[in-house]
């Protein structure tokens, strides 16, 4: 049997509402699946930028003073000694924000003196020599801090840093062209770049997410510190406790504020990404499963209002394999249509979502691969019915009832 | 009449359980998709404290640099925290009925009988008015004096979760308590008191926006009496050639912005003076060279605050768009297959028609069928929807965000299932049951 589209069209302009129905059904799944897998995309794009840093095996220890008469600056060289004399810890510094929370500071940086010209603003940590070496970050050109530059704290008093790190996507940030090794920025005081380093995530306020600054200067200034320890792989959470239970104890004026350790301040970073692409798929996927079933029970309607005629069908000579690809095609029909509009209403939503959510434009490979997968699965919805009418013996068509 | 018509659905439900369990499931999928999204975007949007939104105010002034604006992103905006200076000036103004400064400062809890470890605290600085302007519960005892908040007087008051981690929830009022290692007394316990979102304090200090009150509060004056630099959000700008911010001094008078401020004014004609007031000090300082960008003093009403701070999150709008696109799928799925089933049953109402059945009675018979869906499908779905928030709940646990602690059944979540439930009933069933009412009896018992 040649494959005759004719009646199909015309049983179907005979009864259009079901059609039209699924068509609808088909339309609007198309459109929100489309969007949802590209906007899950991105949240996994985001999800999966690298740290830049060892989150495996380092921990946080906040320590706060409890009152004036906490001596900060005696506090921390004491947790340092005492951090880098324990048994498996790796590297340790004393800081002023934990990497991937939010937690900590930004700088304005600008490139000429007088803080004047284009503003550059960066997430700023500060750490000693053993800083780069705790984050697990490498040094790419120039040099790390050198011990007798860092400035230890003192109570009322902020020291200015003449010398700074940055990592390579500030630098190129600051100095788009040519090298921003030896070159001064200015921000509060001048400040020189010493070093460059591997991308990481610093503290992220706002900023780019890799665009960080380090300053040699230990912090104080409100009051607490942050210890930032690595330790050597499977030691974390015994070193953990140690520290905490010996740190919680060793001062008078000082309490231990609370520890994180960076896998779960990572996990807590994306959990908000990972989530809603989680819920996003939850529920794509129950609408892609109503709209199979919005076919497969238009197609199974379709085969038992027709009996008689697919018998007769049969009795003048269609084959099974016929009457399959009958319905098959009917199926298609609608798919198609439901498809045509679904386009449409995807690339509108894209659309509305780029100009309102700042979201990349719908790749239309998406669109695409959502029609393919769509039409897939509703040609399989609608392949069981036909299988059963194909079934339906040539006898029917001469029984009365 | 009703009953007999309740008695015809179940049997017809009966006669295709398959295609009755697919509609009431998908009628039962998207109103639960929906709950859960609503219940939660609701809570984001609420307005804890609606019954004041035209009473309180924040304040807030540009004074940040004239370079570039406060957010280069969102440039129209200006600060919406204070500095220490314009704060305090306009905190002296008797206009306003009430006022608080808010801002956060470190705190350790000590002292307490039995108590074996300090306890660290975020403590909220803030000023008596604010437990007065923000209807804050007390459990014993009540909010300090004013003349506490000018001394300042070392008085606390403590949360309730604090008061039972340290005094096992029994009445603590009257006791003293080391605050910083000095001694307290505390004057009010709250009682149970959580706003969600923390409407008062947006700036994400402390647990962040939707986080629980502060532990203890303390008058705000004995943040700069102690020289305690603000452990909530602070941000900065310094002039061209300013020194650094070095001391606590320097920092109280630079423009770093840490102070939020409320004022309560009942009245139009308050409101009119506390503005005038705010623009005569901003023309007298930009006079001395300070606010060197446009005019924007502004107030504030809360509903206004709350949007400011985009508090109901982009992905909740998403997730709540992509739940009723859900239920539209759902709803137009039902539609189809009750045509279907409806007009297959097409010659048993032309036997009832021609039994004398009008139309209006086929209609109503049918579409008591279909209510008798819904319902259930509707009741199915409250279940579904409770179990999805108690799945949205647990898969937040250990996350920043709000989308979690928000996900929590109430009453609002109850209202809109009831009414999804009859809006579903309607778009699903008026058409089927109207098509299957027109239904002419002729054909029917021609083709028997």
């Amino acid at each position: 049997m040649s494959l005759n589209i004719r009646p199909l069209l015309s049983a179907l302009k005979r009864n259009p509402t079901g059609a039209l129905l699924v068509a609808l059904q088909v339309a609007i799944t198309l459109a929100v699946l489309v969007n949802a897998a590209w906007i899950v995309h991105q949240r996994i794009e985001k999800i999966e930028q690298p740290a830049g840093i060892n989150t495996r095996d380092t921990f946080v220890l906040v320590v706060s003073g409890s009152s004036n008469k906490f001596d900060i600056a005696a506090a921390e060289s004491e947790d340092l000694s005492y951090l880098r004399g324990l048994a498996g810890v790796a590297a340790a510094t004393v800081t002023n924000g934990i990497p991937l929370t939010g937690n900590g500071g930004d700088t304005g940086l600008y490139l000429h003196p007088g803080e004047r010209g284009r503003l550059v603003e960066a997430a700023d940590m500060s750490f000693d020599q053993q800083g780069l070496k705790t984050l697990g970050v490498s040094l790419l050109a120039g040099r790390n801090f050198r011990p007798d530059e860092i400035e230890p704290y003192t109570p009322g008093k902020q020291a200015p840093a003449a010398e700074v790190i940055v990592t390579q996507a500030l630098a190129r940030t600051l100095f788009p062209q040519g090298s921003a090794l030896g070159k001064t920025v200015y921000g509060g005081t001048p400040k020189t770049i010493i070093g460059i380093v591997s991308n990481f995530m610093g503290p992220q306020l706002g900023t780019p997410p890799y665009d960080t600054v380090i300053y040699p200067t230990l912090p104080g200034q409100y009051g607490g510190y942050y210890l930032l320890v690595r330790t050597q792989p499977g030691k974390r959470d015994a070193v953990l406790h140690e520290a905490k239970h010996h740190i919680g104890a060793a001062h008078r004026y000082g309490v231990v504020q609370y520890t994180q350790t960076l896998a779960s301040a990572k996990r807590q970073m994306h959990s908000a990404n990972r989530n809603v692409a989680i819920l996003l798929v939850i529920v794509t996927a129950l609408m892609v499963a109503v709209c199979c079933l919005g076919i497969f029970g238009l197609t199974t309607f379709n085969v038992g209002s027709r009996t008689r005629q697919i018998g007769t069908h049969r009795a003048l000579g269609a084959r099974q394999r016929d009457v399959v690809t009958h319905f098959l095609v009917e199926g298609a029909l609608v798919l198609a249509g439901g498809a045509l509009l679904g386009s449409i209403l995807a690339l509108l939503i894209g659309n509305w979502l780029t100009a309102h959510y700042a979201l990349p434009r719908l790749n239309l490979a998406y669109l695409l691969a959502g029609i393919l997968a769509l039409t897939g699965v509703g040609e399989l919805a609608a392949w069981q019915p036909a299988r059963r009418a194909a079934l339906i013996p040539p006898s029917v068509a001469t029984r009365t009832v | 009449m009703l009953g007999y018509y309740i008695r015809l659905a179940l049997k017809s439900f009966r006669r295709t359980p398959g295609l009755t369990a697919l509609m009431v499931g998908a009628i039962a999928f998207g109103i639960a998709a929906c709950i859960v999204t609503l219940t939660v975007h609701h809570a984001m949007g609420r307005n804890p404290i609606w019954w004041k939104n035209n009473v309180l105010y924040a304040v807030t002034m540009d004074s940040w640099t004239p370079e570039h604006p406060y957010d280069p992103a969102d440039p129209e905006h200006s600060p919406t925290m204070l500095t220490y200076r314009d704060a305090t000036y306009l905190y002296g103004s008797d206009i306003p009925k009430r006022k608080a400064l808010l801002a956060f400062v470190q705190g350790v809890l000590a002292g307490a009988p039995g108590q074996t470890a300090p306890l660290w605290a975020m403590t909220r600085a803030t000023d008596s008015g604010f437990f007065h302007m923000f209807d804050v519960p007390f459990e014993y005892g009540g909010p300090w004096s004013a003349a506490a908040d000018r001394g300042p007087k070392p008085v606390i008051v403590l949360s309730r979760r604090t008061n039972e981690r340290l005094f096992g929830g029994r009445n603590s009022v009257g006791r003293t308590i080391l605050w910083n290692n000095l001694r307290f007394r505390i004057v009010g316990v709250l009682n149970h008191w959580d706003p969600k979102p923390r409407y008062y304090d947006l700036s994400g200090g402390g647990t962040g926006n939707f986080g629980r009150p502060a532990p203890a509060f303390v008058p705000f004056k004995w943040g700069p009496m102690l020289h305690l630099f603000p452990n909530g959000h602070v941000s900065c700008w310094q002039a061209p050639g300013a020194k650094p911010i070095e001391t606590y001094r320097q920092m109280l008078g630079s423009n770093c912005v840490w102070i939020t401020m409320w004022v309560e004014l009942p009245t139009a004609a308050q409101r009119e003076r506390f503005l005038n007031f705010m623009n005569a000090y901003w023309a007298e300082q930009r006079t001395m060279g300070r606010f060197q960008r446009p005019r924007d003093n502004r107030l504030w009403k809360v509903s206004q605050w709350l949007k400011l701070h985009h508090i109901v999150s982009n992905d909740s709008r998403l997730l709540l768009r992509v739940a009723f696109a859900f239920l539209a799928v759902c709803l137009i799925n039902t539609i189809g297959i009750l045509l279907a089933k409806f007009l297959r049953g097409a010659p048993l109402a032309g036997v009832r028609r021609a039994l004398g059945a009008t139309r209006r009675q086929i209609f109503a018979q049918h579409l008591i069928e279909v209510t008798v869906l819904a319902v259930t499908g509707s009741c199915l779905g409250l279940a579904l929807g409770a179990a999805g928030l108690a799945g949205v709940r647990a898969l937040y646990a250990h996350s920043y965000s709000a989308y979690g602690a928000l996900a929590h059944f109430d009453l609002i979540g109850i209202a809109w299932a009831l009414a999804l439930a009859a809006a579903s009933t309607l778009i699903a069933g008026l058409y089927p049951a109207w098509r299957i009412g027109r239904v002419s009896p002729a054909r029917y018992l021609k083709s028997q």
